[in-house]
């Protein structure tokens, strides 16, 4: 779990470094090009299959207008949003603040790491448990799962970031008459770290999308339950459907934290 | 030691330290003492590894001597203190704040209101010739101007002493030249008690009130070299040359 979180990471920084992608005019028609030939190569293999195992592109078209017609689909995302937002916040503020803690304090550090090596390997579904002892069957409980892989990811980040922040930058704050640790905390080690930060929550509000799906699975609604759902009716195009809502959502949220992360490190 | 120095510019007394080290213990510095006197400019010169940097960040509060103690203006340093503007050779500055935040940043930390610092900051911007790159972030800043900010940034707070590792060491030679006829004007300007560590001896002679020059295994001062030369100081003068042999022969017979 945590060597994935790296490479998660590591993926999610290479990924920022490439100037302008997506918006160079060869890279664009190629993709496009990409979504053609995939399109395509789905709706001969789907010609070979009845629609209860591969549906037809065309037909997951109708189905993703059928319901969000119906209203079924803004209905599901908006409980979605229910255990995605809370869960994403709680585990964002608390992975970053912990990870800075930690990172920060050779004491706590040294307090928590048996700990936090029992925790860390736990997958956030195992937990589900949890959730229904501690929450019930309800959005509460469906967030708490979304927080806890929110806050590992942010966690790692954050506490990789602070490792990092060069003993100097700190030796000129306190030459500047910054004195504690939570003013140097404040004026240097999270700005210095802020790069890194940004890259663990860009990552992990994604990784809350994905969890959506698992917080859902013991019955509280939304489109994860609607994806399960479909699944045990063989409504192989109304999964789809759904799992291309979570698609556009995390493209959505993923396009927008890029620009403000863009933004807030434009001095890099 | 007369009463003067006493209760200002910096005292240094007896300072030593000793790193516990593979194949025994490192006497990095052993029983340095001298002073600065208000308004002084002094050059510490040596070769490499003689403690100059040991020695710039116990004065600076940075590290704790294994012996001894510092003074400045007749209190003992115990730490790192606004009273001292430290400048080192990597410029350090914080890349995330522009110019202006940067030079601001003791400002912030020391609680003075917006409209004074606003005024401050653009003084000392001025003082190190960096008008119109208020700005921009250190990034986009050549060597030699992030020097200028650093050095601009250590000054806000009005210290008493400016305190320098080897500053002018990571830029050109042309821009070093450039950044040591701006420090000796700054100082003209300013009347800043300066400390400047160096291991280039011409550095130090064009410099210096007084160079002291430092041995190695253990570190200490070996000797004491007030520069009578009048400013501005060329190498083409014929004392200059002279100077120059001389520390460069004490630090050879180090
Ligand atoms: N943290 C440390 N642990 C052990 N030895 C150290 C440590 N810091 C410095 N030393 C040793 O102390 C001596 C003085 O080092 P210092 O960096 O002060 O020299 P310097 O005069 O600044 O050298 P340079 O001209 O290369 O900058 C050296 O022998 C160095 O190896
Ligand atoms: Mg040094």
């Amino acid at each position: 779990m945590a060597t994935d979180i790296r490479n998660e990471l590591e993926r999610a920084r290479t990924d920022e470094e490439l100037p302008l992608a997506g918006v160079d005019g060869s890279r664009a028609l190629l993709g496009s090009l990409g979504v053609v030939a995939f399109l395509g190569l789905w709706h001969v293999a789907s010609l070979f299959q009845p629609a209860y195992v591969l549906p037809s592109p065309l037909a997951v078209g109708g189905t993703f207008y059928a319901e969000a017609a119906s209203g079924e689909m803004i209905t599901a995302l908006g409980q979605s949003i229910q255990h995605w937002l809370p869960g994403a916040v709680v585990g964002t503020t608390l992975g970053v603040a912990v990870g800075i803690a930690l990172a920060w304090s050779p004491l706590l550090d040294d307090l928590s790491a048996p700990v936090v090596r029992l925790l860390r390997p736990v997958p956030p579904l195992a937990l589900i448990g949890f959730a229904i002892a501690w929450f019930g069957i309800n959005n509460a409980g469906a967030a708490f799962i979304i927080a806890i892989g929110a806050f590992w990811i942010n966690f790692y980040a954050a506490y990789g970031g602070v490792e990092g922040v060069s003993e100097d930058l700190l030796d000129v704050a306190r030459s500047l008459g910054v004195e504690g640790d939570l003013e140097l905390v404040k004026s240097v080690v999270i700005p210095a770290a802020s790069p890194e930060i940004m890259t663990g929550i860009r990552t992990g509000l994604g990784r809350c999308w994905m969890l959506v799906v698992a917080s859902e699975i013991f019955g509280v609604p939304g489109i994860g339950r609607q994806i399960l759902r479909a699944g045990q009716n063989l409504q192989v195009d109304v999964v789809i459907a759904y799992i291309l809502v979570l698609s556009l959502m995390f493209l959505l949220v993923d396009t927008a934290f890029r620009a403000v992360q863009r933004r807030m490190l434009r001095w890099r | 030691m007369n009463a003067a120095s006493a209760d200002s510019g910096v005292r240094i007394e007896g300072v030593s330290k000793h790193y516990d080290a593979e194949g025994g213990v490192v006497r990095a510095l052993e029983g340095v003492s001298f002073d600065v006197d208000n308004g002084e400019f002094v050059c510490i010169v040596g070769p490499s590894g003689c403690g100059k940097t040991t020695l710039f960040r116990i004065i600076a509060g940075l590290d704790d001597a294994t012996d001894g103690a510092v003074y400045l203006g007749g209190d003992r340093v115990e730490g790192p203190t606004p009273d001292m503007g430290v400048v080192f050779q990597e410029y350090h500055l914080f890349p995330w704040r522009t110019v202006r935040g940067n030079v601001a940043f003791g400002l912030e930390k020391s609680g003075v209101p917006e409209a004074e610092r606003r005024t401050r900051v653009e003084e000392l911007v001025e003082l190190v010739g960096l008008e119109g790159f208020e700005d921009s972030y250190p990034k986009a800043l050549s060597g030699g101007m992030k020097q200028r900010v650093a050095i601009a940034r250590a000054l806000a707070a009005d210290p008493a002493l400016l305190l320098m590792d080897e500053p002018f060491g990571a830029v050109d030679a042309q821009t070093r030249e450039m950044l040591q006829t701006e420090l000796l004007e700054i100082r003209e300007e300013t009347g800043k008690t300066v400390l400047f560590v160096t291991h280039d001896v011409e550095e130090a002679v064009k410099l210096a009130d007084r160079i002291v020059v430092m041995d190695k295994e253990p570190g200490r001062i070996c000797e004491t070299v007030p520069v009578d030369l009048p400013r501005p100081r060329s190498r083409s003068d014929a004392e200059f040359g002279g100077y120059y042999e001389r520390v460069l022969d004490l630090i050879r017979s180090a």
